[in-house]
């Protein structure tokens, strides 16, 4: 075998821990989201959620979650990715620009009561920032899972109310803790549905 | 006054304090979650590191000589099998692209399979119609069971491919095959923590794939048994 192949295998997995323990940093954040996320859900509202390369996978991921839960009897909520529709992608694409993909298809699929979450690793994809910034005009709850240091241009948009923040360069890592954030965002949304109370809007802090 | 706006609004108070308490649970609760995942990523790499690094090679070894990948996973796992896809073509940066599909991406295939003969085909028929011996199918599955995945991998071998899989739980079905050159499984009773510990296996296999590719082409990966 490859000794250095095999040297490697260590420091691969130890690349992982920090980052993945900084997201205990993001637990009030995580929880605001998850609060703000069942309100819109006990609303009627949906989630809808976008990203490019990698992340596109995550945003299949992050639907596919809600509409069929792993878990037995937690229910369903209204879910889609606009990644999935290659005809549309490409066709917005070709006609005005990959910019416009995320923001041609939540003008005119998204509800003001639904909400918004672009996925950007480095925190810099212009079409998810101006999917995020069309969501906020319309009135959607928007969310990011960002990475880097301080999540980049759409970390400091104002257009986004809730930010997760990977902290890694490593955008593979940054994804591992992405996918540990949206399984918990899952998981507690459905915690806010168990205690129905706290969704009243009037207690939203 | 917060006496008086109380008793007007009683359900504002109490709802207030059921809030508190169940924003302190739910932060605890991502905790515990954190915690979990670190310590199944490290069980993973003292069970399975150095076999992560042997497949890594192998893999390196079939690319050299012309393999491409077959990536598939059903619900979850399919965007998995997206990824690693996605990953080997277009990493990025200085990484070398690298020739991959994921069988979930034709809808048109996918639903024509499913439709006309059954769903536990869909992988098994791609793999027939489009792999050559000396290829690399890589399935996902938390269960291990999935009846598309057995066919699949049952497919790859008789083809020759390098087979690669990935499970949860115990490995279930896959774990009995004896198709599958390669399998890591994550020992979890959560899906979720097995996804992300999955995630970080095939993250691992890509960097130590390339990392053996620029080795071997460098000419300086003959190391020795």
């Amino acid at each position: 075998m490859d000794q250095a192949v095999l040297a490697r295998v260590p420091e691969v997995f130890a690349r992982r821990v920090g980052p993945a323990l900084g997201l205990a940093d993001e637990a009030d954040a995580v929880a605001r989201a998850c609060h703000a996320m069942a309100t819109r859900f006990h609303g009627g509202g949906r989630l809808i959620v976008f990203g490019n390369g990698e992340a596109a996978t995550d945003a299949q991921h992050i639907a596919v979650e809600f509409v069929h839960p792993v878990i037995v009897g937690k229910r369903a909520l209204p879910s889609f990715s606009l990644t999935s529709d290659v005809a549309t992608i490409t066709g917005v694409a070709a006609a005005t620009g990959l910019e416009e993909v995320f923001a041609h298809q939540l003008r005119r699929l998204a509800a003001p009561r639904d909400i918004a979450l672009g996925v950007s690793p480095d925190g810099g994809c212009v079409n998810v920032l101006r999917g995020l910034e069309t969501a906020h005009r319309l009135g959607l709850l928007t969310l990011a899972l960002t990475g880097g240091d301080d999540g980049g241009p759409i970390g400091r948009s104002p257009a986004v109310d809730h930010v997760l923040i990977a902290r890694s360069a490593d955008p593979r890592v940054v994804k591992e803790v992405h996918v540990t954030t949206y399984h918990i965002l899952w998981e507690l949304v459905h915690v806010f549905f168990e205690q129905p109370g706290v969704l009243d809007p009037r207690v939203i802090p | 006054m917060t006496d008086d706006m109380e008793a007007l609004y009683p359900f504002l108070y109490s709802q207030s304090t059921d809030l508190d308490a169940v924003m302190s649970s739910v932060r605890q609760s991502t905790v515990e979650k954190i915690d979990e995942i670190v310590t199944l990523r490290r069980t993973v790499l003292m069970r399975d590191g150095d076999r992560i690094a042997a497949c890594a090679e192998a893999m390196a070894e079939a690319f050299a000589a012309g393999a491409r990948l077959f990536a598939f996973g059903n619900g979850g796992s399919s965007t998995d099998a997206q990824d690693v896809a996605t990953l080997f073509m277009n990493p990025g940066g200085a990484a070398r692209p690298l020739p991959a599909f994921a069988l979930t991406a034709d809808v048109a295939v996918v639903t024509a399979l499913a439709n006309d003969i059954g769903f536990e085909v869909v992988f098994a028929r791609q793999l027939a119609a489009s792999a050559f011996a000396g290829d690399i199918a890589l399935g996902l599955s938390t269960s291990g069971n999935s009846r598309n995945l057995i066919a699949a991998f049952e497919e790859a071998d008789r083809r020759g491919m390098l087979t690669v899989g990935l499970a949860g739980y115990g490995g279930g079905q896959m774990a009995e095959l004896g198709t599958i050159d390669h399998l890591f499984v994550v020992p979890s009773a959560s899906v979720h923590r097995i996804q992300e510990a999955q995630t970080t296996v095939y993250h691992a296999l890509w960097e130590l794939t390339q990392q053996a590719l620029t080795r071997t082409e460098a000419g300086d990966g003959d190391d020795g048994p």
